[in-house]
């Protein structure tokens, strides 16, 4: 079963992360789904595929109103990602969904209709939770074409989607990335194959380092934090992406 | 939800689970603060000696009653999630029964013979399946709900004997009475909450 954890809290303000299922069917990859809250409102951050609704959908009940949700942020398109939607809009048919605009009529496809959806364009926009101001990230070709990431200035919280995923061994199942070297090995294969475009990984490099990051989370694996936010920067501009085999 | 086919039951069943999980909240934490306050009470009972021995006794059985409530609402919110994952196959299936409907309304021939056999034969198993698995979770939560008010009643008696024992604790009488009534309040607290609970259980499952 998941747990709702908080990562982040300031006051009302909060980051929960939702990590590392042990109950989950082993056919399915592990994802980490975050929340952020504040003054009474909530977003949803890569709810999930519809399997693990459920263990997504009680854990974020144990922690939250599950009612406050009311905008959902998809990174990219993947069922992983975002195909439990038809459930959050079961639930609530008034949630909002960003997305990139490039998505905007393939997702529908999951669920939603013309209202649902809030497009991203390219260069990305700020997205109000409460009184505070998000800012989605372009990350494309990050391994979508349409690939978003969010920061939170004041919580210093940068939501990375698939960069930074780390398929762990069941054994490793700590929320935080203790030790960066073994760490790093186990998300080395993941970036070389499904990240696609060194340019665009160049771009997002600098386009982050301008930021100041006190946790990176991806969706898959252990969150950065600390200096292993930097360590993981500096080793991902180094990576060698786009290939088949490593 | 005894009809569960529509998916906008679907919608109304999670928002009943929700409502009823957020009154499992306030009875936990309500559970908690029992927890600490009969553990003052039974070190004030043990200041104020012979004349509190009786306030003594019941502090530690309120405190054992805390710790069955709590214990109750990890199994009520084990059941919750049940219902969840059941609903969640239920939307599932409603929504392939909705695309095959349309799907046999647009074919033609052999298709739609196709599609209204496996039409058939989904229904009368995965449907009725999961209804009756709903309905089965459902009566297993009323039982666990109905449960959990006999405990409750029995905290209530607990708390009020301890107002009367508090009575005969001579110079410590005052602060043990203050003691009683905040467990009075607190499980008057939990007895609204287990009868808004009790209505949500029972609201859409009616209807
Ligand atoms: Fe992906
Ligand atoms: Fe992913």
């Amino acid at each position: 079963m998941k747990i709702a954890r908080v990562i982040y809290e300031d006051g009302d303000h909060k980051w929960f992360a939702l990590a590392r299922d042990t109950s989950r069917p082993d056919f399915l990859i592990d994802t980490n789904e975050y929340l952020v809250t504040s003054d009474g409102d909530a977003m949803l951050l890569d709810p999930g595929g519809s399997e693990i609704f459920p263990a997504v959908f009680s854990a974020v009940s144990t922690g939250f109103d599950p009612r406050r949700i009311h905008k959902i942020f998809a990174s990219h398109q993947d069922p992983d990602v975002i195909s439990s939607l038809p459930m959050w809009l079961e639930f609530n048919p008034g949630i909002k969904c960003y997305l990139s605009w490039l998505w905007q009529g393939f997702v529908p496809h999951f669920a939603g209709n013309a209202d649902t959806f809030v497009a991203i364009p390219d260069n990305g926009m700020e997205i109000l939770v409460g009184s505070r101001r998000l800012q989605a990230i372009p990350a494309h070709y990050l391994h979508s074409s349409g690939n978003f990431h969010l920061y939170d200035p004041k919580a210093k919280v940068l939501f990375s989607g698939d960069v930074g995923a780390a398929l762990l061994p069941a054994a490793e199942d700590g929320l935080f990335v203790e030790d960066f070297d073994r760490h790093i090995r186990h998300a080395e294969g993941f970036h070389r194959r499904w990240m696609g475009s060194d340019k665009a990984k160049r771009d997002w490099c600098a386009r982050v380092s301008a930021l100041e990051i006190d946790m990176l989370c991806p969706q898959h694996g252990a969150i950065y934090r600390g200096a292993d936010v930097r360590r993981f920067i500096d080793w991902f501009s180094r990576l060698d992406v786009g290939v088949l085999k490593s | 939800m005894a009809n569960s086919h529509s998916s906008e039951g679907a919608g109304r069943e999670l928002r009943r689970i929700v409502r009823i999980n957020e009154e499992i909240k306030s009875v936990v934490s309500a559970a908690f603060k029992i927890n600490l306050m009969a553990m003052n009470a039974i070190f004030l009972a043990k200041r104020a000696g012979q004349s509190a021995l009786g306030f003594g006794v019941l502090s530690n059985e309120l405190r054992r009653f805390a710790t069955d409530l709590q214990r109750q609402m990890d199994t009520l919110r084990e059941a919750t999630y049940g219902s969840v994952s059941t609903v969640t196959v239920l939307v599932k299936q409603s929504r392939i029964s909705r695309l095959l409907e349309r799907a046999r309304i647009e074919a033609q021939g052999q298709a739609k013979t196709l599609i209204q056999q496996l039409a058939r034969s989904r229904d009368e198993s995965t449907l009725a399946r999961n209804d009756e698995q709903m309905a089965a979770l459902n009566r297993r939560l009323t039982h666990m709900i109905a449960d959990t008010a006999q405990l409750v009643e029995l905290g209530s008696v607990l708390a009020r004997s301890a107002k009367i024992e508090a009575a005969y604790g001579g110079g410590f009488s005052g602060s043990l009475m203050q003691v009683s009534s905040d467990f009075e309040k607190i499980i008057g607290e939990i007895q609204r909450s287990l009868e808004s609970l009790t209505k949500h259980q029972s609201e859409d499952f009616l209807a």
